[in-house]
């Protein structure tokens, strides 16, 4: 099953810059004209794209209606990570005081948008929680603009394992006395006590107090941390969820998105169709050498159609490779948007009937 | 000053720009231009995907020092290898090293911890500069570094000085220190930001141009916008492809219209080439520069 509008929930991966959340937009909002109520998720959109779909920052805060024509009803909801870390701490300090400790806390304040993992964990997080409402039929997601999108996946496994690590029980040793000076007398072993005193050395107390006093605040949290980033990797390995990869045009990018095909492969997601994009016209070869820039359409058009056919003979037989043309225009409204969709359903029909004949 | 001129006296560069805009082509085009006029260049690549061997046909570099041409070097970095290598140095003792580096803690904290990876790749490169190299490679005159394309550039340059605000004592934390007043000093570092014609990495431009103001107080030295479609010869067809290529150099000179009413700095516009990735490719970008840079 390679189909996204056979998947209630699709998953658009792929490198930065290739036009994958103007796919996600264009995929959820076909969705709608058979009916299904979709949400789109989408990390910083262009604003050419809000324009086209007709939102703005107030999709921040939550799921907004787009106007669409169609039988289903398509949301739109912009993903912001420190926002979403905030409602979470709201959601799960036990009490006032909690939360005000953790909102005030340095460590949290400087780091929370900055941890590495955290954008891609609060997405994780956000999915699970429109995931289990039931009020979408069909939610795209397009994933955040890292270069290995790979990371938002490993996310949830990444937090469950540092939770196992250990490093959360060493930050919640009662580390420091009243006078908050460091407990030298803490029976915490040998490895411990090696383990500690290099962080002691190289990054000074400063910064262990105030992770410490952050990891006491959290600690109630971390329970359904857990929990929840372990139903999370479940959903997003269940037959279910179906990923989309996107790739930009060319021949140098084989290399590229065969990697990540083969990571997420491997790590036991479901993939689809592979999107080449914007893919430029083949052109018959001229004589006019004098003509560069006729040599230069033609040299890309060249380099493109090449691409794709180097993917198909790899991958072609397991995951559908579909080639969007470069358009002249990128989809600026809703009408455009769904055109490209539907560019896409045609090509994706083709690839399909080219891999089982 | 004539910007190739300022470009000369720095001792690290960093190239940024938004993914898929050929920020490693430039980088190894800048490279072998400020070699050609005489610089000793260090290219510094920390994507685990190597890509400028590729581009100046030299082996990969695998960690090690490779001589692309004279003048010209390339090092892959593994920015983790470098933290350990830290851990390494000032625990001086085995068992000790062994220890620390095999622990959980110590593995999430170098992932999670945020900037500290990145304050480890331009404190080698300062340390380079500063005549503390390898063997291979001693002092090298100007480090350039091909930055990841993850986030805005602003996460690399912005790094050390959040590291120093977070951890204000101990040796990271001086190290820190040290690394954010040279990325301060407009004599020793300058970062260039490569971009295409087009409205989304045009205006994460805008946002970079914004956040380094904001962070840094300070700006880029240069702005290369790569990949621009040529002008459209006059007896050019009505055809459906000569229709699309003049509505791309149309969004190209839309885009490029844009940056000229926000940037007012020195530009280098660069043309798409029908070359292939690889030293040709190099050397007529390299020359595309010049003559924009010599040109201003």
């Amino acid at each position: 099953m390679t189909d996204p509008s056979k998947h209630p929930l699709v998953i658009v991966v792929g490198s930065g810059g290739v036009g994958k959340t103007t796919l996600a937009a264009a995929l959820g909002l076909r969705s709608t004209r058979t009916g299904d109520d979709s949400l789109v998720m989408t990390f910083d959109p262009s604003l050419r794209l809000k324009d086209a779909l007709g939102v703005g920052d107030e999709a921040r805060e939550e799921d907004t209606r787009v106007k669409t024509g169609g039988p289903g009803g398509l949301w739109a909801s912009l993903l912001d990570a420190r926002l979403t870390f905030d409602k979470l701490i709201d959601r799960y300090a036990p009490d006032e005081e909690a939360r005000q400790r953790i909102l005030t806390n340095r460590f949290y304040d400087r780091l929370s948008a900055n941890l590495a993992g955290v954008l891609e964990y609060m997405a994780s997080e956000r999915l699970f929680e429109v995931s289990s409402s039931d009020r979408y039929s069909k939610i795209i997601l397009d994933t955040p603009p890292t270069r290995q999108a790979l990371d938002f996946l490993g996310a949830p496994e990444r937090i469950v394992s540092f939770l196992d690590s250990g490093a959360v029980r060493i930050a919640l040793k009662p580390w420091f006395d009243a006078d908050g000076k460091l407990k030298v007398t803490s029976k915490l072993g040998m490895i411990g006590r090696n383990v500690e005193g290099f962080f002691d050395r190289m990054v000074g107390l400063e910064l262990l107090r105030d992770m410490a006093e952050f990891f006491k605040a959290f600690a109630p949290l971390f329970g359904g941390f857990k929990e929840r980033a372990l139903q999370v990797q479940d959903l997003l390995r269940s037959p279910r969820t179906l990923f989309v990869l996107v790739s930009g045009p060319g021949s140098g990018r084989v290399a590229d998105t065969l990697f990540f095909a083969r990571r997420l492969t491997e790590a036991g997601y479901h993939l689809g169709p592979i999107v080449v994009n914007r893919v430029h016209p083949e052109l018959p070869p001229v004589r006019d050498t004098a003509n560069q820039g006729r040599r230069l359409m033609e040299w890309l058009g060249r380099r493109d159609h090449q691409g794709v056919a180097e993917l198909r003979d790899l991958v072609g037989a397991s995951h559908p490779v579909v080639e969007i043309p470069l358009l002249p225009d990128e989809p600026t409204d809703l009408k455009s948007l769904d055109a490209l969709g539907g560019l896409f359903e045609g090509r994706l029909e083709e690839a399909m009937a080219r891999a089982s004949s | 000053m004539d910007v190739l001129n300022r470009l000369d006296r720095l001792e690290l560069l960093v190239v940024t720009g938004k993914g898929g805009v050929g920020k490693s082509t430039i980088t190894a085009a800048l490279g072998a231009l400020l070699a050609n006029r005489g610089r000793k260049v260090l290219l510094i690549e920390v994507d685990p995907r190597e890509n400028l061997h590729h581009l100046l046909e030299t082996p990969p570099s695998g960690g090690e020092i490779v001589e692309a041409a004279s003048n010209l070097h390339l090092q892959h970095i593994e920015p983790r290898q470098l933290l350990d290598d830290v851990v390494r140095e000032k625990l001086k003792v085995g068992t000790l090293v062994r220890k620390v580096l095999a622990s959980p803690v110590y593995q999430h904290f170098t992932e999670g911890a945020p900037g500290l990876k990145q304050t480890a790749v331009f404190g080698r490169a300062m340390r380079m500069v500063e005549g503390h190299g390898p063997k291979q490679l001693r002092k090298p005159d100007v480090v350039i570094l091909d930055a990841p394309a993850s986030g805005h550039g602003i996460s690399w340059m912005a790094a050390p000085q959040l590291v120093f605000e977070v951890i204000s004592s101990g040796p990271v934390g001086h190290m820190a220190s040290q690394i954010a007043t040279f990325l301060k000093d407009r004599n020793r570092f300058g970062s260039v930001v490569v971009t295409s014609a087009e409205e989304m990495p045009i205006q994460e431009a805008f946002e970079l141009f914004d956040a380094m103001d904001e962070r840094l107080g300070r700006q880029p030295e240069l702005v290369v916008a790569n990949a621009i479609y040529p002008p459209l010869p006059g007896r050019a067809g009505r055809d459906a492809s000569s229709r699309l290529w003049a509505r791309r150099r149309a969004v190209n000179e839309h885009e490029l219209a844009r940056l000229a009413e926000r940037w007012s700095g020195a530009m280098a516009e660069v043309p798409l080439e029908p070359i292939d990735a690889g030293p040709s490719l190099v050397g007529v970008v390299g020359q595309h520069l010049r003559r924009a840079l010599e040109d201003r």
